[in-house]
């Protein structure tokens, strides 16, 4: 999920019909550059070099699930067949999923840490605070291309929680606060979802920023946010499916990322982008990341 | 003559070991055609309806995202014969991938 707006301007994009690191590359109305879908990274044409911003977002999430928490959801509908629909019945890779196989060609890029076929939440985090005009000198060129989830779900922060009072100021979305993409204080660390066999949540820390990964085998859910409110930061444990407590005994519900019950009653939490992505996609394309261990 | 054969072939091994390497790391990142523009047509125009008027399979498994209030549902395997989505949703316009 990105943002189609760069230094700005808006994009649309298309599919280009082009594979590179065995993943189909889109390409920009306007310029005709490619573009990786997996960084968000112009990789060819006009605009190579250029990032763009990576948006938090419900990767995957049972349907059902997704209304209970958003009712007033618009759900996309696409002619098909003669008529309008909002899914199909099945899923057209089906056998992709349940074989060996590695990509759309199959790779021969292999890295042994994992299985090649294991699914993996795939998290980039930002380590340090974004330092503004250092991009200049690696090439970033401010494009504003923060991955550090900041600002990603800027919109979040505006929404008003159960609560009602606005307990999200200055601890989620602050839109406009979106750092430029700095490869030297990004880490990047897969989750296998194998760890979520007994718990929905995994209580971690990547450089010295405080993470919660959560992953909901039923629904299917999955989420990362910042596991601090404000400087406090809380330890969480499974309670029924998407509803966690922390250890001050406040409630959260983990789709929406807000707290429904305790004394953080209305506060959210900072949503970070992430991926499921099979382990042999997200170590292709970033080969330094580390893997969760318990 | 057997000196000469066995230079030819130190030459080709040489030559074959540093052009099998070079394609290795050429090919890794190489870009391959594999289909014309659009023949995957993305959604530059999305049309909705509403929750209650959708037709999924309660597991049906959706992308979801929410910006500013507005929130979008996006069927997995429709995405599958379209890839990308261009949307707005709560004010910001949004590219949307599978």
């Amino acid at each position: 999920m990105y943002s189609r707006d760069l230094d700005g301007k808006t994009y649309t994009f298309g599919v280009s019909g082009k594979l590179w690191r065995d993943a189909l590359l889109m390409y920009d109305h306007q310029t005709r550059s490619l573009w990786s879908h997996i960084t968000g990274e112009a990789i060819q044409g006009p605009l190579k070099g250029k990032r763009l911003k990576m948006l938090a977002s419900m990767p995957q999430i049972a349907w059902k699930t997704w209304q209970t928490n958003y009712p007033n959801t618009s759900v996309l509908s696409v002619p098909f067949r003669g008529s309008m629909r909002e899914s199909l019945s099945r899923d057209s890779y089906q056998r992709y999923h349940t074989s060996q196989d590695t990509g759309v060609s199959g790779t021969e890029y292999t890295d042994d840490r994992l299985p090649n076929k294991s699914l993996v939440i795939g998290v980039q985090v930002q380590t340090k605070d974004g330092a503004p005009g250092r991009d200049g000198a690696d090439g970033q060129d401010g494009a504003d291309g923060g991955r550090g989830g900041d600002g990603g779900d800027g919109g979040a922060g505006g929404r008003g929680g159960d609560g009602g009072q606005d307990g999200t100021a200055g601890q989620d979305g602050a839109p406009g606060r979106s750092g430029n993409f700095d490869p030297y204080n990004t880490q990047f660390r897969a989750y296998p979802l194998t760890h979520f066999a007994e718990t929905t949540v995994i209580n971690d820390m990547v450089g010295e920023v405080p993470l919660l990964i959560f992953h909901d085998k039923v629904s299917f859910a999955t989420a990362v946010f910042k596991r601090n409110v404000a400087k406090d930061v809380r330890n969480f444990r499974s309670q029924d499916g998407h509803f966690v407590e922390d250890n001050t005994g406040t409630r959260w519900n983990l789709v929406t990322g807000a707290a429904t019950s305790g004394k953080d009653k209305g506060k959210r939490l900072e949503r970070l982008p992430a991926v499921n992505i099979y382990w042999f996609a997200w170590a292709r394309y970033y080969p330094q990341t580390t893997i969760y261990r318990q | 003559m057997k000196n000469y054969t066995l230079i030819l072939i130190l030459l080709l091994a040489t030559i074959s070991c540093a052009s099998a390497e070079d394609h290795q790391d050429y090919s890794d990142d190489k870009i391959r055609t594999l289909l014309p523009f659009d023949a995957i047509p993305a959604i530059t125009e999305p049309q909705f309806v509403s929750a209650g008027a959708a037709k999924l399979d309660p597991d049906a498994p959706v992308i979801g995202v929410t910006f500013n209030d507005e929130s979008h549902a996006y069927s997995l395997y429709l995405l599958n014969g379209h890839e990308i989505v261009n949307d707005v949703v709560g004010g910001l316009n949004i590219a949307t991938t599978w």
